[in-house]
């Protein structure tokens, strides 16, 4: 029988020996690939309900009768204005009220008539989100009814408006609405990565460690196939059930993405199958080079769960390595694309900003999972025969 | 036929390393001389019982035999095949059930069986009619469909063997194949060699290592005595017994497998 043939026979039967291996299957699919789309729904759920409190138009005011100027003004921006609750204080603070509350001193009208400034208190709590960005809201709203006092002012003195305003501001944003959604959806390559890696784990562990564990592996020695074909037979297979988790995880933010609230999220959010498919060019190479490295880690390990231990710290690598992506404000180095995981983050970052990348950007990192694998793989045969008499 | 000269093998044992003599705890490496000088002449049809006590380095031996170490100095041929230089036409010629036998649980006993036979480089079918012919022979038709999860001792010695004997090697090794087997299942492996041994059951080579006297006064037609990582003795259980003057096997054994214990305690 031919080298390939063999090999062929060993990878079949270790995807076959995966694969029956239902609960531990059902677990990788259940925590990683549901994990994107839970996300994906949780933000979802967020911004809808941030955006509802801003449709809402609505400003609470503690106080109201205090300030009748104001609620005009309010009432003519379209605004409903609710009298704040007596203990709105403790209400933001346990982030049951989720309005900015707006506190009108005593002698509002009458300073406001002498022209003594009287002072308009935001009472928000920085801890509840949901009154921060109301707060943001309110704040312009009274900008609007000062900017409005100052100019019937002058205009009454005869004095041109544009005296208290002499240079006009106007912001242009130039992200695009993509490059606006990755601020939210920025996490999204993390859970993908480290579906591929959980995915791959059991697998990696169970032809290494699991088969030495087991007493399986001396005998497996005993037959006249040679020890880097066994490892290139049981590395494919392994490689084969990461991948299978990244096709799965990657697709599964299609149906996700039906399920997002909000609309503008949602065509922020601009996810489909190119995406996908973008997504699993970075993503294949990088399941291979994981799996090799993974059995690295555990073929020197005698028992299962010594191998988990150790490859806990692969799994810790590569779910901080994306972080630096994540918290760096400034630019991309170039040599993040040499750091395996991050180099994906970052591609995959780049597909969601609705940015593409380059083949020279997708090429370091296919050359570095490429070494990766060959290391792996080299390291495994050589240690087989050892790690087996041991 | 299997022709072991003159074996010997050395191992460094855990604790020592090259880096020991740096770090505060290390212990100096420490050389353990597992086998010095191990000959055995196993000829076709014929059972040789590898005989030894305890650490004697019969299992070490036994893994030179099927090429997992490879040993500092000495000759191993199968069939004429030197296994150092060509260990894989040596592996195709043997059928080796090691210490370790580990079957994968989530295979059945036939997929078990058919996996080596596959690695044999055998054709499915021809593996597959192979795995229902051992199961007859080994009397385990009824668990050949089933996953070898939940077997019993008895039940997972009979796949590992019927594993190892795929490819109809010409040559059989095994090692210790009786531990934790009952009575019945005992009987039933030895009814299993002598028949392997005879023409019709292929006039095979079988060596089988053992620490149980009564085992290979029952099968065996030669024994080699091993201890300490020697050969200190061969031949058939008669001359054996005439070569230490003794009636029993048990004393026979033990004048020639602890010679050293034994002038010690004089």
């Amino acid at each position: 029988m031919s080298r390939l043939q063999t090999l062929l026979t060993i990878l079949r039967k270790e995807l076959r020996d995966a694969l029956r291996d239902r609960r531990t299957l059902l677990t990788v699919l259940a925590s990683s690939v549901l994990m994107g789309p839970l996300v994906l729904l949780a933000i979802s759920a967020l911004v809808a309900s941030l955006e509802s409190s801003a449709e809402l138009r609505e400003v609470v005011v503690a106080d109201l009768d205090r300030a009748p100027t104001l609620q005009n003004f309010f009432e003519r921006q379209t605004y409903t204005v609710k009298a704040a609750p007596a203990d709105y204080e403790a209400l933001l603070r346990k982030a049951t009220l989720s309005d900015a509350v707006v506190v009108v001193p005593k002698d509002f009208e009458e300073a406001l008539v002498r022209g003594d400034a009287p002072i308009v208190e935001i009472v928000s709590d920085s801890a509840n989100q949901r009154s921060q960005a109301s707060a943001g809201r309110v704040a312009a709203l009274l900008a609007g009814f000062s900017r409005e006092r100052a100019t019937l002012t002058l205009a009454l003195r005869g004095v041109s408006p544009d005296a208290v305003e002499p240079v006009r501001v106007e912001e242009r944003d130039l992200a695009s609405t993509q490059t606006r959604a990755t601020q939210i959806t920025g996490m999204l390559p993390f859970f993908v990565l480290m579906a591929v890696l959980t995915g791959a784990l059991n697998a990696a562990l169970d032809t290494t460690a699991g088969e030495r564990e087991r007493g399986s592996l001396e005998p497996l020695l005993m037959n006249p196939a040679e020890p880097w074909i066994l490892v290139l037979g049981k590395w494919g297979a392994v490689a084969s059930v990461g991948m299978l988790i990244a096709v799965l995880a990657c697709f599964s933010f299609l149906p996700g993405q039906w399920l997002l609230r909000s609309d503008r999220l949602a065509a922020m959010f601009q996810y489909g199958v190119r995406e996908a498919l973008l997504f699993l060019v970075v993503l294949l190479p990088f399941a291979a080079a994981a799996s090799a490295l993974l059995m690295a880690v555990a073929i020197r390990c005698k028992t299962f769960k010594e191998a988990q231990a150790s490859t806990t710290v692969v799994m810790l690598a590569a779910s901080l390595l994306p972080l630096i992506n994540v918290f760096s404000l400034g630019e991309e180095s170039p040599w993040y694309l040499w750091v395996p995981a991050l180099a994906q983050n970052v591609l995959m970052t780049h597909v969601l900003k609705g940015e593409d990348f380059s083949a020279a950007q997708w090429l370091v990192p296919l050359f570095v999972c490429a070494v990766l694998s060959a290391g792996g793989v080299w390291f495994v045969a050589r240690t087989l025969r050892s790690a087996a008499a041991r | 036929m299997i022709r072991i000269e003159e074996l010997a093998k050395s191992f460094v044992a855990p604790g020592g390393g090259p880096l020991s003599g740096l770090t505060l705890k290390g212990r100096p490496p420490r050389v353990v001389q597992a086998v010095r000088d191990v000959n055995l002449h196993a000829p076709d049809g014929h059972i040789t019982g590898l005989l030894g006590p305890n650490g004697a380095g019969k299992t070490t031996s036994l893994r030179m035999l099927a090429g997992l170490i490879a040993p500092d100095a000495g000759r191993i041929h199968v069939d004429g095949i030197d296994v150092r230089t060509q260990p894989r036409a040596a592996l195709a010629r043997m059928g080796v059930l090691s210490d370790a036998r580990g079957l994968y649980p989530r295979l059945t006993a036939r997929e078990n069986i058919v996996y080596y036979g596959r690695l044999q480089g055998m054709e499915r079918d021809a593996a597959h009619a192979r795995a229902e012919a051992l199961a007859q022979m080994f009397e385990m038709g009824p668990l050949l469909e089933r996953r070898t999860d939940g077997f019993s001792q008895g039940e997972r010695m009979k796949t590992a063997l019927a594993r190892a004997l795929v490819h109809d090697p010409a040559n059989i090794v095994l090692d210790e194949p009786t531990n934790g087997l009952d009575v019945l299942a005992t009987r039933a492996l030895r009814d299993s060699l002598r028949w392997l041994r005879t023409p019709e059951g292929g006039a095979k080579c079988i060596v089988f290592s053992t620490h149980i006297m009564q085992e290979v006064e029952r099968l065996c037609d030669s024994v080699v005595v091993v201890a300490h990582g020697r050969t200190v003795a061969a031949g058939t259980v008669d001359e054996l017994l005439a070569q230490t003057r003794e009636q029993d096997f048990e004393e026979a054994f033990v004048k020639l497998a602890f010679v050293d214990e034994l002038a010690l305690a004089e």
